[in-house]
């Protein structure tokens, strides 16, 4: 993959640019998935894996949230479920918005458009609906491109 | 055309459960998840679907016996619910998740208790097809219950 910003030069980012140069892009993207529902955190892992993306699964936000802080720069995006009990997907998403720079995507079974607008205005790059399925999951490297890109310029 | 009979009869048995609108496509997206490295994927997802549901149905039969009914709650336990539900491609299960929340949203206690029987019925129905379907698939063997007609 070949990219030049103005100056002509390669912009390694502020990851360890864990992709770099690597002919299996999307293969390798760090993924940390966080749902408190074990049933969905077990499909979307073998999703996540069938796609050759790295998993983190996590049932917790704030666990997460302490994992992404420890681990700066090991993770490309963040897959998050909303509903959960304690810190929900919405306090998460604010966390890691003003903390650092992730793509965030948000899941729920919860289509009402108020909510996905909240998920939107609180800076999600993506709201998917559950179920979620494979095709959908095979994109996301998309969002962690576009930010790159948006940050490069 | 499946020529052995075991095989046939779970082909018959996946279309059924189709047709007869318990699964949806999100089953068919497990199935494409199955591999040498998990041929039982499937089964396993769904086993633990029943054991973890099986905390949210005994927290809503208690919610549902507390007076006044507390809808609210009620709407959140059933919107985890339904979430688990659907990622195993549980149809009719999903369904009537939809209306209790419905009946929470609208207050209608009556509703939301009936629908809920209506759906630990559906829940458990749904459980032994699905007992019965992975018991002949293991009979037959990982690959060949591997191979799904698309």
């Amino acid at each position: 993959m070949n990219s030049s910003n103005g100056n002509g030069s390669m912009s390694t980012a502020s990851s360890s640019g864990a992709w770099n140069g690597r002919d299996q892009f999307p293969a390798g993207l760090r993924v940390l998935v966080v749902d408190d529902d074990q049933t969905c955190l077990m499909v979307f892992e073998k999703m996540l894996k069938t796609c050759l993306y790295q998993v983190t699964k996590c049932n917790k936000a704030e666990i997460a949230l302490s994992v992404l802080r420890e681990h700066k720069n090991e993770f490309d995006i963040v897959i998050s479920d909303v509903h959960m009990p304690d810190m929900d997907g919405f306090e998460l998403l604010k966390h890691i918005n003003s903390e650092m720079d992730l793509p965030v995507i948000l899941i729920s079974a919860d289509a009402r458009k108020q909510v996905v607008m909240k998920g939107v205005t609180y800076g999600a790059c993506d709201y998917l609906i559950k179920p979620v399925c494979i095709e959908t999951l095979k994109n996301i490297w998309q969002h962690v491109v576009r930010k790159k890109a948006r940050n490069t310029f | 055309m499946e020529r052995n009979p075991m095989r046939r009869q779970l082909a018959s048995m996946r279309k059924s459960l189709f047709d007869q609108g318990y699964l949806d496509e999100q089953f068919m997206e497990l199935e494409q998840l199955l591999d040498d490295a998990n041929p039982n994927f499937v089964e396993e997802v769904v086993t633990l679907y029943y054991r973890d549901s099986a905390r949210l149905i005994l927290n809503l039969d208690r919610a549902l016996e507390r007076r006044p009914l507390d809808f609210s709650k009620l709407d959140g336990l059933m919107h985890q619910f339904k979430g688990s539900s659907s990622s195993i491609g549980a149809k009719k299960v999903k369904a009537e998740s939809t209306l209790f929340r419905e009946y929470c949203k609208s207050g209608n206690a009556e509703g939301c208790m009936r629908t809920f029987q209506q759906l630990k019925k559906e829940y458990a129905t749904l459980r032994k097809k699905l007992e019965t379907y992975f018991q002949l698939a293991r009979q037959i063997g990982p690959m060949e219950s591997a191979n799904r007609p698309k």
